[in-house]
């Protein structure tokens, strides 16, 4: 329990600093980057003195140095400012775009789970076979596509041509909870393949470092069915690697699911953040980054704290 | 018996006809834009899809016919004018409600325009030449102007949105407006709301363009942000959409051939241009300016950014075929793409091989297509070319930094007013400021009839053509789908949605 505590509180020092490093670098990225929110807001006709006019407005004028002193006293007082182009708070924004977001995250890994782990398992133990030869052929086919393309394609087959899904949005002002969720199927299916394929690949060779060890043949020697040496032995000493990639890939789908939102429509994080980008609306860009870099932090806490639990002679 | 059967007949046909307009009227629109409105304040935003969405919720005291002449809308008439051209008194149409219930009056009109002449761009213009701005009782408005302006009602027909006064506020947090459908619900990147307004007032007459009769037959209005146009396109065919703006046109014949849309072409949505730098650099030499007017093609600039001549269309003239400001006064060095006569201009004007730098955008694609052979054509002409290709952003920031570039590709709608366009202004970038221009624009400023401003017009434009602040590219059409069964969409620059019938 002491390990676990003093793990604990190594592990949150490290995020701190990791937290207060992505504040300052976001501050000055979005700060050098050329171009101008007022200039983005006001359109193709603004003149220059609207312009500044706009830009004294939004606070934009004063010194680089004072910006970023009360950026990080907001964020000391759970405030990540307002932003510019939506004229709201960053966090009603950031919580309004949650909902896909997290459910997109959610189903997207429960589909690349469901395929990879017994898909993954299973080629490993029927090593060699055709079977296997095509999990491998296919698991390069699927890393290698973007999701937004599949997401296009999905889109042509089951939305233009069956009509079965929507083919972006996430709904009018009279959608129904599971309405919402129905939009939310195409793009989860598109970036649960693709990652399915990454821990597919992942779960093989994790369970084939494994299979050959010295314990599995013990285990067959001592007359354990063929399902509990895989299930019971090899699974569990081949789930620290599979963890770290499962953990990987939901830290990812957080913010690295931008493409997919773009082209489903979707109005997640991900979407947000690249909105922000073009529109130059800093707060959102600060706001969205560093909770999305908290969350990234977070989940790779989790999946350490998880390498304590499924084997305790790992040291943190 | 006979008249029984008439009866019975008109019955039926009475029948028939509530039951279609029930049906109709219960139908919602879903629109797909090309993106989130930053604002719904279009006095402070006046962006395309701002106004777009904003016409349906707010109204002006005049808008734009068909060959975009200003026309009463909240006005009951054209304004009397004084001999001296320098007093307006603008009636108002009695019995408009706004969205809250309250009377539309004098109050309204005056605490509307003063706040937009303090907020907009084109009001803070206005409120230089403006004396005084009152009430003449409760359905009357007077304008009082230091100096004519001949720009007054075109630019009182656009984002000068009339609201009720309790309303005002630096920042408007209540939507409140006269027009056919009233603010229900905005989810910023989801959806904007609007339902029908039953208490609207419409204007009389034929359609014509933003003119004539407005009829809000769809029960509700939902614009969508898409800002992939793939989406868009996606979106029409499988019927999730009822209208998509803004579509690629190389999806013209998916859409045309889907069966479940229809493509509708908007001829001259707008131009593009090559904008100068008239204040540094190497441009500011008049020879050379008129050397990349010689140099350029338009066609082909036109063609390699449309791709097909459906799209786009070669006009010297400033304002396209239709326009009352169409005229062909004092086109020059256009349309030919003349290196040798370009050439010949270079050596008169002693250029010694500084690289002219033609800054473009890859965020609208057909800027950046234009900048591909606006480039080849000034290097065949013997210009040496450092094109910098930034995203939209970056080049809004630069190109307010004279130091920075010396030509930039841009695109323009055409505006009610000629002289609202942004080359007249001193301030815009490429700082066109000559004193030919001031004579011509102040000769346009004094004029009170069309007739007198279609004259001075022709006299500015063949300035322009003189100075060469700009080079003209072409004009482009929009390509834009609507969902089959929805009936009387007509285009419109700004797509509007009353008249229109949702499908069933």
């Amino acid at each position: 329990m002491v390990r676990i505590a003093q793990a604990l509180l190594k592990r949150l020092g490290g995020m701190a600093i990791v937290l207060a490093l992505v504040v300052t670098v976001v501050f000055v990225i979005v700060r050098v980057t050329p171009g101008d929110p007022a200039a983005v807001m006001l359109g193709s006709d603004a003149t220059p003195e609207d312009i500044a006019q706009l830009r004294t407005k939004m606070g934009l004028d004063a010194p680089l140095i004072a910006q970023y002193g009360q950026f990080v006293l907001g964020i000391l007082k759970g405030d990540l400012g307002q932003s510019i182009f939506l004229d709201q708070p960053v966090t009603t924004a950031l919580a309004a775009r949650a909902e896909p977001t997290f459910f997109l995250t959610l189903f997207s890994i429960l589909i690349a789970v469901a395929i990879a782990l017994p898909v993954g398992i299973f080629s490993a133990v029927k090593r060699g076979t055709l079977f296997d030869q095509v999990v491998v052929t296919l698991t390069m086919v699927a890393a290698s596509v973007p999701s937004f393309w599949l997401g296009l394609i999905l889109i042509q087959v089951f939305a233009v041509g069956q009509g079965w899904f929507p083919a972006s949005g996430y709904g009018g002002p009279d959608t129904s909870f599971l309405e919402r969720l129905h939009h939310l199927v195409l793009p989860a299916v598109a970036l649960g393949i693709v990652n399915s394929a990454l821990i597919t690949r992942f779960t093989r060779a994790a369970m084939l470092d494994v299979l050959g060890d010295d314990y599995v043949r013990t285990a067959r020697a001592k007359g354990a069915s063929e399902r509990r040496v895989i299930l019971k032995h090899a699974l569990k000493n081949a789930l620290i690697p599979i963890i770290t990639v499962i953990g990987l890939s939901i830290a990812m789908l957080v913010a690295g699911a931008v493409v997919t939102e773009t082209v489903f429509g979707l109005p997640g994080v991900g979407n947000l953040v690249v909105s922000a980008v073009l529109r130059r609306d800093y707060p959102v860009i600060q706001g969205a980054l560093l909770v999305v870099a908290a969350i990234y932090v977070l989940i790779n806490f989790i999946v350490d704290m998880l390498y304590i639990l499924v084997d305790p002679r790992v040291r943190l | 018996m006979k008249s029984a059967l008439v009866l019975m007949t008109l019955a039926a046909l009475a029948g028939t006809s509530s039951l279609a307009i029930a049906q109709t009227t219960d139908g919602v629109l879903t629109v797909a834009t090309i993106g989130e409105p930053p604002t719904l304040d279009a006095m402070q935003t006046p962006t395309d899809i701002v106004l777009t969405i904003d016409q349906h919720i707010f109204e002006t005291l005049y808008t734009y016919d068909t060959e975009w002449r200003s026309v009463p809308l909240l006005a009951a008439a054209m304004p009397e004018i004084s001999e001296d051209g320098l007093t307006y008194r603008i009636a108002l149409r009695e019995g408009i409600k706004f969205h809250d219930g309250s009377d539309l009056d004098a109050k309204d009109v005056t605490a509307s325009l003063t706040r937009w002449m303090a907020v907009n761009s084109k009001g803070k213009q206005v409120a230089e030449v403006i004396e005084s701005l009152s009430e003449d009782g409760a359905n009357a408005v007077v304008v009082k102007l230091k100096s004519r302006y001949a720009p007054l009602l075109a630019t009182f027909s656009q984002a000068s949105i009339i609201m009720p006064s309790e309303k005002i506020a630096d920042t408007l947090t209540d939507f409140i407006g006269t027009g056919p459908y009233a603010l229900k619900e905005r989810k910023p990147d989801q959806y904007t709301q609007l339902v029908r307004f039953d208490g609207y007032k419409s204007p009389e007459g034929e359609p014509s363009n933003y003119a004539g009769k407005r009829e809000a037959i769809a029960k509700e209005i939902r614009f969508v942000p898409v800002p992939d146009a793939n989406t868009r396109v996606e979106g029409l065919i499988s019927g999730q959409f009822d209208f998509a703006d803004s579509l690629p046109v190389s999806a013209y014949e998916r859409v045309e051939a889907s069966g479940n849309a229809k493509p509708v072409i908007y001829e001259n949505t707008g131009w593009a241009s090559l904008n100068m730098n008239m204040k540094e650099g190497l441009l500011t030499k008049k020879a050379l300016r008129q050397a990349v007017q010689a140099a350029l093609n338009p066609n082909d600039m036109m063609l390699a950014a449309f791709s097909d001549e459906r799209f786009f269309s070669v006009d010297g003239s400033i304002f396209p075929k239709g326009s009352l400001w169409h005229t062909e006064s004092g086109v020059a060095r256009y349309g030919e793409g003349d290196p040798e006569a370009a050439a010949k201009l270079l050596e008169e004007a002693g250029y010694d091989g500084t690289p002219l730098r033609l800054m473009t955008s890859r965020q609208y694609e057909f800027h950046y297509k234009i900048g591909e052979v606006a480039k080849a054509y000034l290097e065949a002409a013997g210009f040496k070319v450092d094109m910098q290709v930034v995203d939209w952003a970056t080049l809004t920031t630069r190109r307010a930094d004279p130091k920075e570039w010396d030509i930039f590709i841009t695109h323009s709608n055409f505006p009610g007013d000629p002289t609202t366009i942004n080359t007249i202004t001193d301030s815009y970038p490429g700082w066109y400021v000559s004193d030919e221009k001031a004579k011509v624009v102040a000769t346009y400023m004094d004029a009170v009839s069309d007739a007198d401003k279609q004259k001075a017009w022709e006299g500015i434009q063949a300035v322009i053509y003189d100075d060469a602040p700009l080079f003209k590219a072409g004009n482009f059409n929009a390509v834009t789908g609507v969902s089959t069964g929805v009936s009387g969409y007509t285009p419109t620059y700004w797509p509007h949605f009353w008249n229109v019938t949702p499908k069933k």
